[in-house]
């Protein structure tokens, strides 16, 4: 990019301009009893998974209509025991407050976690729990009761090991069951772990050029409980491949899943589906396998996303640092234009090293926003690079109208912008007062609640959807909104981010209005409803019913 | 007349020369910049990104060795089969790396290199079928016999083919760089040799017109000086022959029209009435004689000075002109040198008239300052200014007199807006000038 073409663009004229954001991000996890704190197992070999958790999750457990929280944790390697780690699940209080129910809920246990995907796969009304790992991932039913049941070996997922990452639910063959995704980073095992230096004297965790690569996986649910792995099936199996993070998105827009994989090192996959149980991967032709140079680029957390408001899905991909974050605006014929350096993006993250990413509508705007949380691999990073340092930023990229973004993470209130070792992003309103709140993960750390207040007048559209013919989740129902602004339209997702899931019902900025004209929702099973003239508030929508409001948002 | 067109027809042809050397030079670097950018476009930047896309194809065959070493490797829970769609990505990318290598290939790639290269992937690819046909077959292990015997080792001749490519790459590259730093030199030589050319030219022109504007200086000079001394010598004459004129007028004239008025008065007693009239215009005769010979030359400067020829003239001047005129001396009067006196005189009565003409001022003063070496005269008006007025030939004239007698002239404001003349000279007038008068 020429000089001329920065000063052209539209971030960087806002750079000057500094306008209010018109929200706030509160540090509220002190006074939300959040007091979990992730142990890497770090004792000094410097293992690679220390360094690569953990993931986070909102999810609504009890189905009390209140978001519930699930942090990841890893745990000691065998022979360093110190501590016990678990996983961690905190009940909402309904008042603010969280209550540890992980005893309770059965989920105190150990094992190496990395990410978490949520989602009623038995399509029973409660959400169930995948927690991936290094070494077996775990399944966990929710009884409904208030307990999950560890399924995994009766889930047919027992007995692999591998060094999980992200994963996904998603119904590829629209079946109603939802089917499981999960990405594997690479092979490694303490055995075989490689000695590398960042700064030439002490070790560091490696990159993963030193491993081999590690298929993904992907499993079909029977509708009985159980799964069939269909990788070498459906044509996701790839050996080379080192994934971290996974986003679905309707690609060629005909209704079928597809799914965007982003991985380290090595050129990221869009498969395609073909609609007959099988995938095909057109990451190259479409653009998005290599960066606009045509290199591989170390592809962290990814979320897909109508961001401009085009109706159609783009992609943010969180990179290494040097590597900007990939922004990837869909064109015509399936074509992606990474557009990263014209919105603004591509500058401000270039000293970062990505890991979680999710477009929001931080202010409620009617424009998605796009937060990326950051932090090095390394602390021996700070030996090396001025520019890098161990703990980083995060970007809060907000949306303007003509296409530009630029990051307010310092103007949101203290804390925020505090450097942090950061892993995972989730959003969700677990205030039930219509705007979305953030969820960190930090590596070795906290995790960390920010709750959102939105200062201007801005209001909300919040719709929950239940699926009868389609999945229970309504998981790749996509919802458009019409206001004399515009247009807007939001997919039901699971996965995305890295590592990590947001909350599963879909928020509508509505700016200043105080209603939407229409609303449409296109349920997976290809059933569309549409709705005229809905307020601002939370709803409830199940498919093939009226939209039924909810007292809170 | 014949030395400026002299002048004008080498300058032009020197201009003309240099702007050919300039022309000459720009075709020269502008062709050599040419030769550059068709090394550049046709060559390096080809080079260069024909080296990216075998390194592309290059990262592909890797990934088939990779992938053929997880494929014999067997640690994965799936049949050979699954690695089909992986293999068919890597084919699809190297296929396309290839189709636009082939594009922008070296000029001088041989016909049996692309060959080799096109024909070894045609036969990894049907090997790769053959072997993947076993799989699907159920023949996993001998799938994987074929791998090792046989796919291996053409990945790596494939490895090794493209490797030479980019080895040869990077000699065309480092040749194509050795020409550039060439054609550079060569630009850089050629423009210290243009600079010192034209750094000559500069100087022996220069030279060339400081030396003609020197002749032409001195030629300049000296005319001026002619044509003063011409202009000089002009004024003594008509002085002299003025001076000789009013005496003849004055000793002979005047003593003739003198002798007849004395007759014709004595005459007058005897005879009567007409002759009266003949004495009157005898008397007349006379006095018109005399004031001509005062006009061409005052006598009176000669028999009793500048003083007295002042007084004289001055009272007439306020009698002809009605202008008051206030005479003042300072310092001892001396007797000065006749010529240095009517020069004086004149420049006085020069001035006065210019102050009778252009003033337009009621008062005039004259001042006569005798200091031991020097003598001043000054004629100040209180008219209008000296810029308001017309030049004429008077003041040439007050200058060359001036310079005859070796003084200066100064052309003043005046203390009440008029104008101040001021004659300084040197009161004893020099040896030649009294030769010469």
């Amino acid at each position: 990019m020429t000089r001329r073409t920065f000063f052209l663009s539209p971030a960087g004229l806002l750079v000057a301009a500094n306008p209010d954001p018109g929200f706030r991000l509160v540090d509220v996890t002190q006074q939300a009893g959040i007091r979990f704190r992730h142990n890497s197992g770090a004792f000094g070999a410097k293992h690679l998974p220390e360094t690569m958790g953990p993931g986070c999750a909102f999810l609504d457990y009890d189905g009390d209509g209140w978001l519930d929280i699930l942090l990841v944790n890893s745990m000691d390697w065998p022979g360093h025991k110190r501590q016990r780690s678990t996983l961690a699940l905190y009940r909402n209080n309904r008042n603010g407050t969280f209550t540890d129910v992980t005893q309770r809920a059965g989920l105190a246990l150990e094992m190496y976690g990395m990410g978490v995907a949520v989602a009623d796969y038995d399509n029973d009304g409660f959400p169930d729990v995948l927690i991936t790992a290094v070494g077996q991932n775990r399944l966990f039913r929710n009884t409904g009761k208030g307990s999950f049941v560890d399924v995994t070996e009766k889930a047919g997922l027992g007995g692999r090991s591998a060094f999980s990452t992200s994963a996904i639910w998603c119904d590829y063959d629209r079946d109603g069951f939802l089917d499981l995704f999960i990405c594997n980073y690479v092979k490694w095992s303490p055995e075989h772990d490689v000695f590398c230096s960042v700064d030439g004297r002490n070790k560091s965790y490696c990159t993963p050029e030193a491993y081999h690569g590690s298929t993904c996986w992907l499993f079909r649910n029977r509708g009985n409980g159980a799964f069939e792995d269909v990788t070498a099936k459906s044509g996701i199996f790839d050996s080379n491949s080192k994934a971290l993070g996974v986003a679905m998105l309707d690609h060629d827009r005909d209704g079928w899943p597809d799914l965007f994989v982003a991985n380290d090192t090595q050129p990221n996959k869009l498969y395609r589906n073909m609609r007959n149980g099988t995938f095909e991967d057109v990451a190259v032709a479409s653009g998005v396998a290599f960066s606009e140079d045509g290199k591989a680029r170390a592809g962290m957390g990814v979320d897909a996303a109508d961001f401009d408001n085009s109706g159609v899905q783009g992609l943010a991909v969180t990179n290494f640092d040097n590597e900007m974050i990939g922004l990837y605006r869909a064109g015509t014929g399936g074509l992606y234009a990474d557009i990263a350096m014209k919105s603004g993006i591509g500058a401000a993250s270039r000293n970062s090293l990505g890991f979680g990413c999710a477009f929001f509508d931080a202010n409620l705007d009617g424009r998605l926003d796009l937060v990326a949380v950051n932090g090095h691999i390394d602390e021996t990073v700070r030996n090396i690079s001025r520019n890098h340092g161990y703990a980083q930023a995060p970007h809060l990229f907000l949306n303007d109208r003509k296409g530009g973004f630029h990051d307010v993470a310092a103007q949101l209130g203290a804390g925020f912008a505090e450097p942090k070792v950061a892993r995972g992003v989730a959003y969700g309103d677990f205030d039930g007062d219509g705007d979305l709140d953030l969820l960190i993960t930090t590596n070795q750390g906290p995790a960390l609640l920010y709750r959102n207040d939105v200062t201007s007048e801005n209001r909300s559209l919040r719709i929950r959807l239940t699926g009868t013919k389609s999945n229970r989740d309504a998981i790749g129902a996509t919802v458009r909104m019409t206001t004399p602004d515009g247009t807007q339209s939001r997919t039901v997702k699971t996965g995305g981010s890295y590592l990590s899931q947001s909350e599963m019902a879909v928020t509508f900025g509505l700016g200043r209005r105080d209603a939407a004209g229409r609303v449409v929702v296109e349920w997976p099973s290809g059933l569309v409803q549409e709705f005229k003239d809905v307020k601002a508030g939370a709803y409830e929508c199940t498919e093939g019913k009226m939209m039924r409001a909810r007292e809170r948002y | 007349m014949d030395s400026r067109r002299s002048l004008t027809i080498r300058l032009l042809a020197g201009l003309l020369v240099t702007l050919t050397a300039v022309a000459v030079f720009s075709g020269y670097s502008i062709l050599q910049l040419r030769t550059l950018r068709k090394l550049q476009t046709q060559s390096i930047d080809r080079n260069r990104v024909d080296s990216l896309l075998l390194l592309r194809i290059q990262n592909s065959l890797n990934s088939l060795a990779i992938a053929m070493r997880d494929m014999l490797d067997a640690n994965e829970p799936y049949p050979l089969t699954a690695y089909a769609p992986q293999f068919a990505r890597i084919r699809m990318d190297l296929e396309d790396a290839l189709a636009r290598e082939e594009k922008v290939a070296p000029v001088d790639r041989t016909a049996g290199q692309r060959r080799y290269l096109a024909g070894s992937l045609v036969s990894f690819w049907d090997a790769l079928d053959r072997i993947f046909a076993l799989a699907r077959d159920g023949q996993e292990a001998e799938a994987r016999t074929r791998i090792q015997l046989s796919l291996q080792a053409r990945q790596a001749a494939l490895s090794t083919a493209v490797a030479k490519l980019l080895v040869q790459n990077n000699e065309s590259e480092q040749q194509a760089a050795a020409r550039t730093y060439a054609i550079y030199s060569g630009v850089e030589r050629n423009v210290y040799l243009f600079m010192a050319a034209m750094l000559i030219l500069i100087v022996l022109t220069s030279l060339y017109l400081l030396q003609y504007n020197r002749r032409m200086f001195d030629r300049v000079a000296a005319l001026s000086e002619r044509r003063s001394e011409l202009a000089q010598q002009l004024i003594s004459m008509q002085e002299n022959t003025f001076r000789s004129i009013s005496r003849e007028l004055h000793d002979d004239f005047g003593q003739i029209l003198t002798a007849i008025g004395v007759m014709l008065q004595r005459a007058d007693r005897r005879v009567s009435g007409e002759l009266q009239e003949v004495r009157e215009i005898v008397q007349a005769t006379l006095d018109k004689v005399r004031s001509l010979s005062h006009a061409l030359h005052p006598m009176v400067l000669d028999e009793a000075g500048l003083e007295s020829a002042l007084d004289v003239y001055l009272s007439g001047f306020e009698r002809q002109t009605g202008i008051a005129v206030s005479y003042e001396k300072t310092g001892e009067s001396r007797q000065l040198d006749r010529n240095l006196s009517i020069h004086l005189y004149r420049v006085m009565q020069e001035a006065l008239n210019n102050v009778a003409r252009h003033a337009e001022s009621k008062r005039a003063s004259v001042r006569l300052v005798f200091l031991p070496e020097t003598i001043v005269l000054e004629v100040e008006d209180e008219g209008v200014g000296f810029c308001n007025r017309k030049q004429g030939m008077g003041l040439v004239s007050m200058r060359e007199r001036v310079e005859l007698v070796h003084g200066g002239i100064e052309f003043l404001d005046g203390h009440a807006g008029g104008v101040l003349v001021r004659v300084t000279a040197p009161a004893v007038p020099h040896e030649t000038q009294v030769t010469r008068a």
